[in-house]
């Protein structure tokens, strides 16, 4: 078992949450994609933490991100689900995970990575435009908007992973 | 009584999200009562310290923009100046008085399904909850929360925002609400089919509840639809405003309102 890599989890949490906040809303593509990349930060907090820890980690996360936007609860809401189910997934995803510690593309390679993360982020965002939208009204510009704004947000989730994880591991 | 505490534990993560997720549905429904004092949105002083400095540097790269509003205020301020010399020496009809107050927007979204603006103007300048918000192009919201020095307003784009305005040509009451498709159409409600609407025709505030001033631009009729089932018309508005460019608002204050609203409900 590894040990919790903190400048790895440092980065994360500057590079996905601090600067999700001032851009938040303000970078859209195509009229449709919003980029919630912060959720990023969660995903890959290490393997290791008690599910209850994560649970609260993504409640404030989360609430955090909701005084920015004007939607107390949904974020927070979002974040509560994917964390409650994300060790889940892992299990399923991942076959090795007895020596897995630091979720990077590196631990559970990329393939690991995309299927690891793309689906967490996709019911996130879903969840978030559902709530917002308030109902399945509009059902094509919601579907637009959600699997659209998942794919922003992967590739930036994954871009920046790839920028964060320590040269010397890259071989 | 142990053995549910035990049960309880043994089922704590489940416990944990239900109890995290109940926390969020309450918060959901709470915030979406009309106005309230709440400290969860975005005229709470740090997110919109934040905002404020986002807002400056992307001001930067929309100057030009900026310069453009200011001069079509300017000339639309001179223009009003010339009409009122003219008029000094008429009649004069007691009018109820609103005064506006300029803000600057640090932060706007019309993308959303619901969308706010954040503007730099708060209690300490006088704004309470549920003031009219105008630009110089017409109606762009309410204000929900304040601040000391900042508040959050609902959009003329979220769907709980219902402007009671009338058909310039008609003098007929009518409803304005974004139907959250695109951001600049609205729908117009409850126009009676024997009133003889016209694609084309202004929509403007009526200023009957005494939150925006009469004569305000809403819109202008863009799509009609009228079948014979119908009570009401069916129609669009293309909004007067842009949200996608909305540099700065005002805030209007109705000095009689305490006393109008206080009549109105003998």
């Amino acid at each position: 078992m590894n040990r919790v890599n903190i400048r790895e989890q440092v980065s994360n949490f500057i590079a996905l949450f601090l600067i999700q906040l001032p851009l938040l809303y303000r970078i859209t593509l195509w009229d449709r994609a919003f980029g919630f990349f912060y959720v990023g930060f969660l995903v890959l907090l290490p393997f290791r933490i008690s599910r209850s820890y994560l649970l609260v980690a993504g409640f404030l996360t989360g609430l955090v991100v909701d005084v920015f936007s004007n939607t107390p609860g949904i974020h927070a809401g979002a974040c509560v689900f994917v964390m409650y189910i994300r060790d889940l997934w892992l299990k399923i995803v991942v076959d090795d995970t007895e020596e897995l510690t630091n979720i990077n593309y590196i631990s559970i390679k990329k393939t690991g990575f995309t299927l690891f993360v793309f689906p967490l982020v996709l019911i996130h965002h879903l969840i978030i435009f559902l709530v917002e939208n308030g109902g399945l009204h509009l059902f094509g510009l919601l579907t637009s908007k959600t699997i659209l704004s998942s794919l922003f947000s992967f590739v930036i989730i994954f871009v920046l992973n790839y920028l964060i994880v320590p040269k010397s591991r890259r071989q | 009584m142990r053995k549910l505490l035990d049960f309880l534990y043994r089922r704590r993560t489940f416990a944990i999200f239900l109890g995290l997720e109940i926390v969020c549905a309450w918060l959901i429904v709470s915030f979406n009562q009309r106005q309230n004092a709440d400290f969860l949105n975005s005229s709470n002083a740090l997110s919109a310290r934040i905002s404020t400095g986002s807002q400056n540097v992307s001001d930067y790269f929309d100057l030009i923009e900026i310069n453009e509003q200011l001069m079509l205020e300017n000339e639309l301020l001179q223009a009003r100046l010339n009409a009122n010399l003219a008029f000094a020496d008429g009649l004069s009809i007691p009018s109820e008085t609103y005064l506006v107050k300029g803000a600057r927007v640090i932060n706007n979204t019309f993308r959303r399904s619901t969308n706010f603006l954040t503007i730099l103007a708060g209690q300490e300048q006088g704004i309470s909850p549920g003031m009219g918000v105008i630009s110089t192009a017409g109606v762009v919201g309410q204000v929900k929360s304040v601040s000391n020095r900042y508040a959050t307003v609902y959009s003329m784009l979220h769907p709980q925002m219902l402007v009671s305005s009338t058909v310039k040509r008609t003098d007929t009451n009518c409803s304005v609400q974004w139907d959250q498709e695109s951001y600049d159409k609205a729908s117009l409600k409850f126009v009676p089919r024997h009133i003889g609407l016209k694609v084309g025709d202004t929509i403007v505030t009526s200023g009957f509840n005494s939150v925006f001033p009469p004569n305000i631009n809403v819109g202008v009729v863009s799509d009609l639809n009228l079948e014979d089932h119908m009570t009401f018309y069916e129609a669009k508005i293309k909004l007067t405003v842009d949200f996608t460019s909305l540099p700065s608002v005002f805030v209007v204050v109705h000095e009689m309102k305490l006393e109008k609203d206080s009549v109105e409900s003998l």
